[in-house]
């Protein structure tokens, strides 16, 4: 089943479904956390895993969580830790959560809730963790503020640090934690894309005119991240320079929804849209590139950045996770609910 | 001597030459000579001489003692006795030799006595004679004197008669140097009147002023009457040639002022060029060349000049070529200038060849009309781009039927037929037969191509420039631009696009058949990638920009139509939402928006004939292709919907209708059209997809969404896309509401038709 344009099929989400996290600290297989979003219905998380052959996704368990979830993040230090964002009709809540011991594989045990971040009013719009490793903070965004927290797992406590208002700025949409900053965040909004110093609680540079999406930093190289915007697709920039982009990706045929990096090799970008594709994209960017590359072979790929465009999809895609377990393979998850897992190794051969 | 000499025989000869060397050094008083002479018989034995003093006998350094030791130890008796012998002999004979040569000296003695005694006697009588002599010199030597003073004071009469006849020959001559001087000028001898005038002239200066002032007067009136001729000479242009130089250099001689006649001169020919340059019907170049050749021979001296004034005239008038160049006038008429140029410029040639004017209007032909196809190119782009700016600005919102579609029409034509008259135009550059073009066509041809190759980038670099879309992300396109972005009009836009689809589809297969029949050739430069114009490049250019322009046409549609579908949808609280009364406004912008869409894009795209349907007509909610069983799912309430049932239903519809919503584009209306309105209801169910709904913010959307099917059913043929997404985004607002209970159809349907009512009413001639 595994490579080529048929991925590994995982069809166990039975509402539609938004949010797909990898299971960073989760060293010893390539796992995924899965939040449906139902209105009606009762909400499940799924921890996905890829079986020890490679060949399927098997369910490892089963949780019911109270809400329907608008954003699920891991925790990259705890593989049983994650944080969702979750509405119940008007109101908006965000968790974090830990996942039982699964010792007798017991079927739908409860989340524990570790604790909630309540201290928003807004519409929250997603949980970000320092994505490399143990960090003590958290930071939750709402469509007007973006709150730094301080976080005990074992006390089962978060406490605000510090809290920055957008004021006037329209809605707010979501953002990025820098890997190579820990004081630095990238929100995102309608119109307009802004750097937090964390220290400060204040924007630095700030990108206009363009509907952003989502953001994504380059988990290699400081200062580059690339953006998914409605007008331009994707786009690269550097940080010290935010007046031109580096790169300009076509993106897709609708909305481009979410761009995420390959966490081994930044060159490879990931990308999903309403298009119900999810594109592959090779984009090299800065000059300490590791490995020669053949002459012959260059031009052709300098003019096709798009590596393969993944089109076996039902209905939009909200949803991308690479693994960070084998960074050949990602997940994906269409509206519809189904999990495909996606090998990329044939083109990281030909890279 | 001599007869001892002579006596000695041969076997004596050893001997004679001792005697002669002694005789010698007797003679001989000079001690060194005799030194001299001395060792000489002995050098062929020099060391023999010491090592035997048996031989040394007759050399100056002779010891008898050593002789006598050696002799005596050396040789025995017999020896010695022969040695005496011989040497008594010796003695002997040169005692006879002493006493011959006595004798001689006194008999030759005598004689000498008796020699002088004669001559004594001989001279008695000489003295007298030589008296006699002195005194008849004496007497010649007086008389000599006589005759001299006598004759001195006539001589001194004649020679000064012969002075005054000299000067008043001169006077004469002066006194008749005034008519001589007329007679020259009579005769127009004028030559001989300068050398007349010339010879006199140092006695005018020097007695000017006194005897001779009439007539100097005279003569200066005369000469000045001479100078007056020979300036009018010089300056009359019937003269011949050689009379004229002649002129000049009886003017030099007269001392007369010739460089400023030269300057006069030469400033009279600059203004004769200046006239020739305004207006060249005065005089023609064959003049200017002849008074070149004249001036060139009168004045040797002036070359240089003449060289300075030739090229500034040459460059004056090229000056003024390229001034005509940037009023754009037809190449028929440049190139009658350049000809004219080239034929004078040959012609002044021959005169002066050192000006090396044919190599200068060959360059500056050769730049003039590179010049002129770069503008000719320049100037299409600007009028492209102009009919392309100017007719959607006056348009602007009002969109009036067919206005797009003129300025569409006119901007097709302008492209095709600013190429081929182009080409028309540099087909007369090279049709020429004249030298000059002969040398230049393949130049021409290269630039012709060349100048297509890079108008058409130029052009395609002009139109993304247009489009506010700059192909790379330059440091041009500052924050500034972004804002521009936005009032480029994407009518514009599409304009661009549609015509980059003509320019590939027609203008370049047109341009390049013109250049294989006429221009073909050239390749002077040798290129390494074939010829200059390469259609194809240009194609693939053109047709990837065409793409780029629709896609950026409806992506700005859609970004302007998704904009508004954002404010619909983030304002309102949905979970709140009143019961439904009527069709949202958006629904009207929307309409509004696609109605702009389509008018636009009826005008510039080519398509096939739309079918007309009225709004009137349908005010049906349920479309016949409609899927009963999914009609039947929206209908019915959500409580009991199976999680089997949701999945079914979406992978059936989702399989059969997906690859349907993303096509691709193509350069027709309906494609366009239907391109935009999927993008939109795609947008519109991805909003939705956002939000969660009460009761009556579902029913609100499904009231809008069924005014719309109506609605929309007049834009694209393609109705199933379009019912499909509508239906998509019901459904969407479906699963996003908490009590999914629809409208009773005749509500709806009496919702609706208010709402066509109303419409109706506010704008009557609206069908």
């Amino acid at each position: 089943m595994q490579g080529g344009s048929s991925g590994i099929v995982y069809g166990g989400l039975k509402y539609q479904a938004r949010c797909i996290a990898d299971v960073r600290a989760d060293a010893g297989s390539t796992t995924f956390l899965a939040g449906t979003l139902s209105l009606k219905e009762e909400n499940e998380v799924h921890l996905i895993r890829l079986s020890p052959a490679e060949s399927e996704l098997i369910c490892d368990g089963l949780f019911y969580h109270p809400n329907e979830i608008w954003d699920l993040k891991s925790c990259p230090f705890d593989h049983r830790v994650f944080s969702t964002v979750y509405t119940s009709g008007e109101s908006y809540g965000a968790s974090v959560w830990k996942i039982p011991e699964l010792y007798g594989q017991s079927n739908s045990p409860q989340l524990q809730q570790l604790f909630t971040l309540d201290e928003h009013t807004g519409k929250i719009r997603c949980v970000l963790w320092w994505p490399l490793g143990k960090h003590d903070k958290l930071i939750s965004i709402d469509d007007r503020n973006i709150f730094l927290w301080n976080i005990d797992a074992s006390n089962k406590s978060a406490k605000v640090i510090s809290q920055g208002s957008a004021d006037m700025l329209p809605n707010l949409r979501g953002g990025a934690w820098d890997p190579h900053n820990h004081n630095s965040v990238a929100t995102i909004t309608d119109s307009s894309l802004n750097c937090w110093d964390l220290r400060s609680m204040k924007k630095s540079n700030a990108i206009e005119h363009a509907h952003f999406r989502d953001v994504d930093y380059n988990p290699k190289k400081q200062h580059i991240f690339a953006t998914a915007e409605d007008e331009f697709g994707i786009r690269l920039w550097d940080l010290r320079m935010l007046k031109y982009p580096l790169k300009n990706l076509p993106g897709h045929s609708h909305w481009t929804w979410t761009v995420r990096h390959n966490p081994e090799h930044d060159q490879l970008i990931l990308s999903a849209g309403t298009d119900s594709t999810v594109n592959l994209w090779f984009a090299k960017v800065g000059t300490d590139e590791s490995g020669p590359e053949s002459p012959s072979g260059s031009p052709t790929r300098e003019q096709e950045p798009l590596l393969n465009s993944y089109t076996d999809y039902e209905d939009s895609i909200y949803g991308i996770a690479w693994s960070s377990h084998d960074p050949s393979l990602f997940a994906s998850l269409s509206y519809d609910g189904r999990v495909v897992l996606e090998s990329v190794k044939p083109y990281l051969q030909r890279k | 001597m001599a007869t001892a000499g002579g006596a000695a025989p041969p076997a004596m000869d050893d001997k004679a030459r001792r005697t002669r060397d002694l005789l010698a050094s007797f003679y001989n008083t000079d001690p060194s000579a005799a030194a001299a002479a001395a060792p000489s018989p002995a050098r062929p034995s020099p060391t023999a001489a010491s090592a035997s003093p048996l031989d040394s006998i007759n050399s100056t350094s002779f010891d008898p003692d050593i002789y006598m030791n050696v002799l005596v130890q050396q040789s025995n008796l017999e020896g010695l006795l022969q040695r005496h012998v011989k040497m008594a002999a010796e003695i002997k004979n040169l005692d006879t030799d002493l006493q011959m040569l006595v004798y001689e000296n006194y008999n030759k003695f005598i004689s000498a006595t008796d020699t002088i005694k004669r001559m004594k006697t001989n001279i008695v009588g000489m003295e007298a004679n030589m008296e006699q002599l002195l005194s008849k010199i004496t007497s010649v030597q007086s008389r000599s004197d006589t005759v001299n003073t006598s004759l001195f004071d006539k001589r001194e009469n004649i020679e000064k008669l012969h002075r005054t006849r000299n000067l008043l020959r001169k006077v004469q001559f002066i006194y008749d140097l005034p008519t001589r001087l007329n007679k020259c000028i009579k005769t127009e001898a004028y030559a001989d009147a300068v050398r007349f005038f010339t010879g006199a002239k140092p006695i005018f200066e020097a007695y000017g002023d006194t005897s001779f002032q009439d007539c100097k007067k005279a003569s200066e009136e005369a000469i000045n009457l001479v100078m007056q001729h020979l300036q009018a000479k010089l300056y009359s242009d019937s003269e011949p040639i050689e009379a004229r130089a002649e002129a000049v250099v009886l003017l030099k001689q007269l001392n007369f002022p010739v460089d400023n006649l030269k300057s006069n001169l030469l400033e009279k020919l600059e203004d004769c060029l200046l006239n020739f340059q305004n207006d060249p019907t005065q005089a023609s170049i064959g003049d200017i060349s002849k008074t070149f050749r004249a001036y060139l021979i009168i004045f040797p001296d002036s070359e240089k000049r003449l060289i300075e004034l030739a090229q500034a005239l040459f460059s004056n008038r090229y000056e003024t070529v390229r001034e005509n160049l940037r009023k754009r006038i037809p190449s028929i008429d440049l190139l009658a200038m350049l000809r004219s140029l080239w034929e004078d410029s040959t012609s002044i040639d021959e005169v002066i060849p050192e000006a090396a004017l044919p190599a200068f209007s060959l360059e500056t032909t050769r730049d003039i009309i590179r010049q002129h196809i770069a503008t000719a190119f320049l100037h299409l782009q600007n009028e492209i781009s102009d009919v392309l700016v100017r007719t959607p600005s006056t348009s602007n919102e009002k969109l009036e039927e067919s206005q797009l579609q003129t300025a569409m029409e006119t901007s097709k034509i302008k492209v095709l037929q600013g190429c081929i008259d182009l080409l028309q135009e540099f087909h007369r550059l090279i049709d020429g037969n004249t030298e000059l073009l002969v040398k230049l066509r393949d130049l021409i041809i290269d630039w012709v191509q060349e100048g297509f190759q890079d108008f058409f980038q130029k052009l395609d670099g002009h139109f993304h420039m247009l489009s506010g879309r700059s192909k790379s992300f330059s440091q041009e396109s500052s924050g500034m631009e972004s804002v521009q972005i936005d009032k480029v009009s994407t009518a514009l836009v599409l304009m661009l696009a549609q015509l980059c689809v003509f320019i590939e589809q027609t203008a370049i297969p047109k341009v390049t058949e013109e250049l294989a029949s006429s221009f073909s050739g050239g390749g002077t430069h040798s290129y390494e990638y074939g010829p200059p114009f390469v259609p194809g490049e240009i194609c693939r250019l053109y047709r990837s920009s065409g793409e780029n322009f629709l896609h950026h046409y409806i992506n700005m549609k859609t970004q302007k139509i998704s904009k508004l579908l954002n404010k619909r949808f983030t304002t309102p609280v949905w979970i709140k939402h009143k019961e439904p009364r009527e069709v949202n406004m958006f629904v009207d912008l929307l309409l509004l928006e696609f109605n702009g869409v389509v008018s636009e894009v009826k005008q510039i795209l080519p398509g096939l004939i739309r079918r007309h349907r009225h709004s009137d007509s349908t005010g049906s909610t349920t479309s016949s292709r409609s899927n009963p069983m999914r009609e039947d799912m929206l209908n019915r309430s959500n409580t009991h919907r199976s999680r089997s049932q949701f999945l079914e239903n979406h992978l059936a519809k989702l399989f059969e209708q997906k690859m349907e919503i993303f096509t691709k584009v193509e350069y027709t209306q309906e494609s366009v059209i239907s391109a935009v309105l999927k993008l939109c209801l795609k947008s519109l169910q991805e909003f939705v997809r956002l939000q969660t709904f009460n009761r009556s913010g579902f029913q609100q959307i499904q009231l809008d969404m069924e005014f719309l099917k109506s609605s929309l059913k007049e834009f694209v043929d393609d109705e199933a896309a379009i019912s499909f997404l509508l239906k998509e985004v019901n459904n969407a607002a479906h699963e996003r509401c908490l009590d999914p209970i629809p409208l009773e159809p005749p509500i709806l349907d009496k919702l609706i038709n208010a709402k066509l009512a109303k419409i109706k009413d506010q704008s009557p001639n609206m069908q």
